[in-house]
């Protein structure tokens, strides 16, 4: 099997290149906080990403870690427990311990009843979320959050949310994109196929799958930490079904087999989402809030039939077209 | 009131709202156990059955007519989702079928939600009756209409596939899909079957609900979630479904009234995925250890 981060170490190098010149280039504030929302919903399909086209574990609970991320962090600074570096740290372990509890049981299950018991755990969670007024501040949601703080080093511009959030999602790349060459790895792609015989070559599934179901729900609740103090407060709302639809999405787009696609898929959806909502309130001003729905329930299910590998699929055989035609051996993304 | 009465009050309640859980349940079942799909668009039908009924009675006609014309438009759309979304995926795993169905459902959602709005919606009750004093405990005429459509879907389901040879046919074809091929039996036109049924059973309950608890175009993904509960608690089968549906109801019920309306959700899904945990255990296995241990 051949190493992929050195496969993909140039494109990792010039795409990380861009991200981090493009401020100086483009000082759009509309560009930049698109694309703070793409590095944060990055992190989120990247762990989708995994877990779904990696692992093959149909986990959906990813929109709750996020959620219970950005709450216990926003709490934990708003009842002035800890500075919010502090707590969003904090947030993670907790929230990996919850996963951990949570996943031991859970995760015995098999294909869509995994499935559905991790969605009902969405449902749940909103639903806790909004009754939990004391704690939570209910439906209207958790407000009063400080400004990210580290050091003395106040985060108040986009600008800084931009570079901080950019740099932790390219990090979970390059941490995940390691992993997934890894011993680790390698034995999470092989229960994909077949838990049996990874089982009877002496892979510990249910370990494996535990460590990787704590390990995304970990990253998921730093970024969603992220979050809570970028917004400055935090509804029931941004963590439930619609999240869910929008990282299905954007895993299914950029195409399973390949974190590459989580990436590229989330880019794609969110500029596609910011796109539409602008076009829209331009033409049909009364209909902008159905129409996201629709467009993306649509999309979900022609990429789904008539392009499984996603984006990733095509930038792959474009490729292979490319080196055909200058009988180059190997290449670049 | 006193305590019995109120215990009436909620016993009804949560049988009515139960009986409608059963019928989604049976939904879920039916597509399921015929085409091994997860349907998550079942709520939606549901929601369509109420809300067309409710469009159509705006429009000038008669609500029984308008409720026909609701259940023939769900079964349609029903249809056209196997025809369109379904059938076209070849070789597809159950995941597929359940982002595909997911993404659907927001799709319909999204298409109410432009056509009617955002605001709930309610229906006059089908038969106009005065409610019935019994204990204390008020019952509504369409809480005893509910109870009764249950009764006669149950029926005719019952009669559908254990006395017609195309009940029959589909039963067999639930059980091996392989075999009831192989014995002539067309599985792609069952499917397309069930998803009728499903629809328009679907959008029964829509309609009969409508008058007692309102629906609006966000219903569906809850009323997808409790159908979904009660199947996969029922076993799949139509008696276990009825069954669990009946008591999660009830259990609803009890808790909306003695505890407080704003964990119902939350418990049933909670309950779910209970189960779901404790069917992994393989008890056999514990007894065997734990009587060893004592020996």
């Amino acid at each position: 099997m051949t190493v992929k981060v050195f496969e993909n170490r140039k494109g990792f190098l010039f795409f990380t290149l861009l991200i981090l010149a493009g401020p100086l280039v483009i000082k759009s504030n509309y560009i930049i906080s698109v694309m703070i929302l793409i590095a944060i919903y990055g992190v989120l399909s990247i762990g989708m990403e995994i877990l779904m086209g990696q692992a093959g574990l149909f986990s959906l609970a990813h929109p709750t870690w996020f959620g219970l991320g950005a709450y216990i962090s926003g709490i934990l600074t708003v009842r002035n427990m800890f500075p919010p570096i502090v707590s969003i740290l904090v947030a993670g372990i907790i929230v990996a311990i919850v996963a951990y509890i949570i996943g031991a049981p859970i995760l015995r299950l098999k294909g869509f009843y995994l499935a559905c018991a991790t969605f009902a755990i969405i449902i749940i969670a909103q639903v806790a979320a909004s009754q939990l007024t004391d704690l939570t501040g209910g439906p209207e949601g958790l407000v009063g959050v400080p400004a990210l703080s580290v050091a003395g080093f106040k985060f108040k511009t986009d600008l800084q949310f931009y570079y901080l959030s950019w740099i932790f999602c390219l990090a979970c790349y390059l941490f995940c994109s390691n992993l997934i060459s890894s011993r680790m790895g390698r034995a999470i792609k092989s229960f994909h196929d077949s838990e049996v015989a990874s089982g009877s070559v002496g892979i510990n599934v249910p370990s494996y799958k535990l460590q990787v179901f704590v390990l995304t729900s970990a990253m998921a609740s730093i970024v969603g930490g992220i979050f809570c103090f970028y917004l400055r407060f935090v509804v029931p709302e941004s963590f439930g079904f619609l999240l869910l639809l929008e990282l299905l999405m954007m895993t299914i787009l950029g195409g399973l087999e390949d974190i590459r696609g989580a990436l590229i898929g989330t880019i794609s959806v969110l500029w596609l989402k910011e796109f539409l909502n602008n076009y829209l309130r331009k033409v049909f001003p009364s209909m902008s809030s159905g129409f996201d729905t629709i467009f993306f329930g649509i999309l979900i299910i022609v990429v789904l039939i008539f392009m499984p590998r996603g984006l990733v699929g095509w930038m792959d055989r474009l490729r292979n077209l490319w080196e055909k035609q200058f009988h180059r051996t190997s290449g670049e993304i | 009131m006193t305590l019995v009465s109120q215990t009436l009050q909620y016993a009804i309640s949560g049988l009515t709202s139960g009986s409608i859980y059963a019928i989604v349940g049976i939904c879920w079942s039916i597509v399921f156990l015929i085409s091994g799909v997860l349907n998550f668009a079942t709520g939606e039908f549901v929601m369509l059955g109420g809300m067309l009924t409710w469009y159509f009675a705006k429009s000038g006609l008669g609500l029984g007519m308008a409720a026909g014309l609701a259940i023939m438009c769900t079964c349609l759309v029903a249809i056209l989702l196997e025809r369109l979304v379904i059938s076209p995926i070849k070789h597809g795993t159950e995941m597929m079928f359940m982002l595909v169905t997911i993404a659907s459902a927001s799709v319909i959602r999204g298409l109410v939600l432009i056509s009617c709005g955002t605001e709930t919606r309610a229906i006059k009750p089908i038969f106009e009756a005065k409610s019935v004093n019994v204990m204390g405990a008020t019952i509504m005429p369409q809480a005893i209409f509910v109870m009764g459509v249950l009764g006669v879907v149950m029926l005719g389901l019952y009669i559908f596939l254990n006395y017609t040879l195309f009940g029959k046919a589909l039963r067999a074809s639930s059980i091996n899909r392989t075999g009831a091929e192989l014995f002539g039996i067309n599985v792609s036109r069952f499917r397309l079957f069930c998803f009728g049924l499903a629809g328009g059973m679907g959008a029964l309950a829509g309609v009969i609900i409508t008058p007692i608890s309102f629906t609006g175009y966000n219903i569906g993904l809850v009323a997808s979630l409790k159908g979904l509960v009660v199947s996969i608690v029922g076993g799949w089968g139509i008696g276990g479904t009825v069954l669990s549906g009946l008591a999660l109801g009830l259990l609803e019920g009890f808790v909306a009234g003695f505890v407080s309306t704003g964990w119902g959700d939350a418990l049933s899904l909670g309950l779910m995925v209970v189960f779901l945990i404790v069917r992994t255990f393989d008890f056999k296995e514990i007894q065997r250890r734990f009587l060893i241990d004592d020996r």
